[in-house]
């Protein structure tokens, strides 16, 4: 069992809005490991996996805006063709229910990372474990 | 129990209010068409002789007053005293058009610190009391009516105006302000300031607030009353009439008494002008009767508002005004139906957002556009659009249940809407440009 938190910032249909949450975050020396920016026409929500959750929060928060951690699964798995399909081929016969999800910004030559949002955590990182997929700890992530 | 700063008037029988306004409305009626010519003009056009007024029975005889006239009479044209005996101007704050200006004799000004000590002595304020202004200062009455209320009652008077928020709150510590003057926006402002510092109403000694200068609704003082850990209490007023004070809320918090032997009101049909009977809603309109310098009979608030006389939990008699609906001026007619800024504030609360919000009204294909920024809460957010896109559309059909219109919502970030120290800035009606 290895949850991850992401972080979740609202973020306003204005210009500059996503410039100025990602620039609070590099004045604290944060670095992002994994990001995605759900949008539509009258807001965005920045999802990140960050080297600090919880300074990222703080820092965040303090600059007035609106922040929600989630957990969320990860998983390391190798970067051939057919891995993610054999990921969520697991999650489905479980009967997990993914969200979203969407990729680490870095990878290796032979791996690729991704966070997955589920509806039941538990279950699938069992089942995750059960099958050998390799989940990621925030200790990785802070390392990586 | 119940205190009054003057008894005799604020619980006085009706026969002899009656009597009491009979005879000051008499001498009003004199004094103005003496003095003031445009007025004199207004009740010979109407064929009115001030000795056709012979009572409040007669009032409605006389011709009403409206901004345009003030606009119009503008600066002196309604002055029924020579400026050598006046001591002070007001004014509004002329977003609407030309300002008015409202002069006063020192006679007015005593009276009008009267009405205003009524309104402290109602939500328990005495000499013991420390009495923490922020109503702006200077030409708008809000500061210098409640400051002048302050001092009759014997309050120790922080005179702060608005604005610099986290100084007020040190104020309201190191002086141990008791009872806080300000609007209702600028209340909700500083309670949120108080928890943004890391205090909780048990650090502040506050128990009363006055607040008044704009709509505000149930729900809003709910929030108000919780934040500062308070009752908060209405007060009403126009500069036109004298500034805060006209009415004034008791502890029954149901409506404002108004200070009926200086100010008579009615209520009519905003359409045809008729007089209304007590209970039903209408325009408020405004006789002031111990005004000198600048008295005006008959004006017309545009505020929407009931009037009764049911008996009072307070013990005052003075008639009571409800909370006004809203002015004909803030009313919004959009798609055909009457919108008012305040029934959508009321959905905001009660549906768990705060009553930060800015509507923007436009037109765009011959059609009206109703759009609706409101700030969430943070603990709102969920990390699903899907979520946030149901909180919307859960919003925007609760709105229309109340306006029989549908609004686009928008959410937006916490504070990220512009808030206002004075008056807020609610509505934004591009339609106005395009005419």
């Amino acid at each position: 069992m290895a949850d991850v938190r992401q972080i979740s910032v609202f973020i306003n249909n204005k210009p500059n809005q996503l410039n100025e949450a990602v620039r609070h975050l590099k004045d604290e020396g944060i670095n992002i490991r994994a990001m995605s920016l759900a949008d539509t026409k009258d807001f965005g929500i920045l999802r990140i996996i960050v080297s600090d959750t919880q300074k990222a929060c703080d820092v965040l928060k303090d600059s007035g805006y609106a922040v929600i951690i989630t957990d969320v699964v990860t998983v390391s798995i190798p970067d051939t063709a057919g891995q993610l399909s054999r990921v969520l081929d697991i999650l489905g016969s479980e009967g997990v229910n993914v969200e979203y999800l969407y990729a680490f910004l870095g990878t290796s030559e032979k791996s690729v990372s991704f966070v997955i949002r589920v509806d039941d955590n538990v279950k699938a990182s069992s089942a995750l474990t059960n099958a050998g997929i390799i989940q990621l700890t925030e200790n990785d992530i802070a390392e990586m | 129990m119940e205190r009054y700063w003057n008894e005799e008037i604020e619980c006085m029988s009706r026969e002899d209010m009656k009597k009491l306004q009979d005879e000051r409305l008499v001498a009003q009626v004199k004094h103005v068409y003496e003095n003031v010519e445009y007025y004199r003009n207004l009740m010979d056009e109407k064929g009115v002789k001030p000795e056709d007024i012979r009572s409040t029975d007669d009032l409605h005889k006389l011709p009403f007053l409206s901004k345009a006239d003030l606009r119009d009479a503008y600066p002196y044209g309604l002055l029924a005293k020579p400026l050598s005996e006046c001591v002070r101007i007001h004014s509004t704050s002329g977003t609407t058009g030309k300002r008015v200006v409202a002069f006063y004799t020192q006679n007015d000004i005593d009276l009008w610190d009267d009405c205003c000590a009524r309104a402290i002595t109602a939500v328990g304020g005495t000499n013991e009391d420390v009495c923490q202004v922020c109503y702006g200062y200077g030409l708008f009455t809000g500061g210098a009516g409640l400051n002048g209320g302050s001092h009759k009652v014997g309050s120790l008077t922080l005179p702060m105006s608005s604005g610099n928020t986290e100084r007020q709150i040190q104020f309201m510590r190191d002086l141990g302000s008791t009872i806080l003057c300000c609007t209702p926006s600028y209340a909700a402002y500083i309670g949120e300031t108080l928890h943004d510092m890391g205090f909780t109403p048990d650090d502040v000694k506050l128990k009363a607030g006055i607040f008044g200068a704009e709509p505000w609704t149930e729900e809003m003082r709910r929030s108000i009353e919780k934040s500062l850990g308070i009752k908060a209490y209405d007060i009403y007023g126009l500069t036109e009439i004298s500034g805060p004070g006209v009415a004034f809320e008791c502890s029954e918090q149901n409506g404002m008494h108004i200070n009926e032997d200086n100010f008579i009101p009615e209520i009519i049909n905003p359409e045809t002008g008729e007089v209304l009977p007590d209970g039903e809603v209408g325009e408020l309109v405004f006789t002031s009767i111990t005004k000198e310098a600048f008295p005006l009979l008959r004006y017309r608030t545009r505020d929407l508002c009931v009037l009764s006389r049911k008996k009072c939990s307070c013990g005052r008699t003075l008639i009571k005004m409800t909370k006004p609906m809203g002015r004909s001026d803030d009313m919004m007619i959009i798609r055909g139906v009457n919108v008012f800024p305040s029934q959508i504030e009321t959905v905001l609360i009660e549906q768990g957002y705060t009553p930060n919000y800015l509507i923007e009204v436009d037109r765009v294909n011959n059609s009206d556009t109703l759009d609706i920024s409101v700030e969430m809460n943070p603990e709102q957010l969920s990390d699903k659009v899907k979520d946030m896109q149901d909180k919307e559309r859960k919003l925007a059909g609760a709105i229309k249940t109340m306006l029989g219109i549908s609004p686009k919502v928008h959410l937006v970030s916490p504070k990220s809407i512009a808030r206002s120290e004075g008056k807020a800035v609610r509505v934004i009606d591009r339609r106005k440009l395009h005419d």
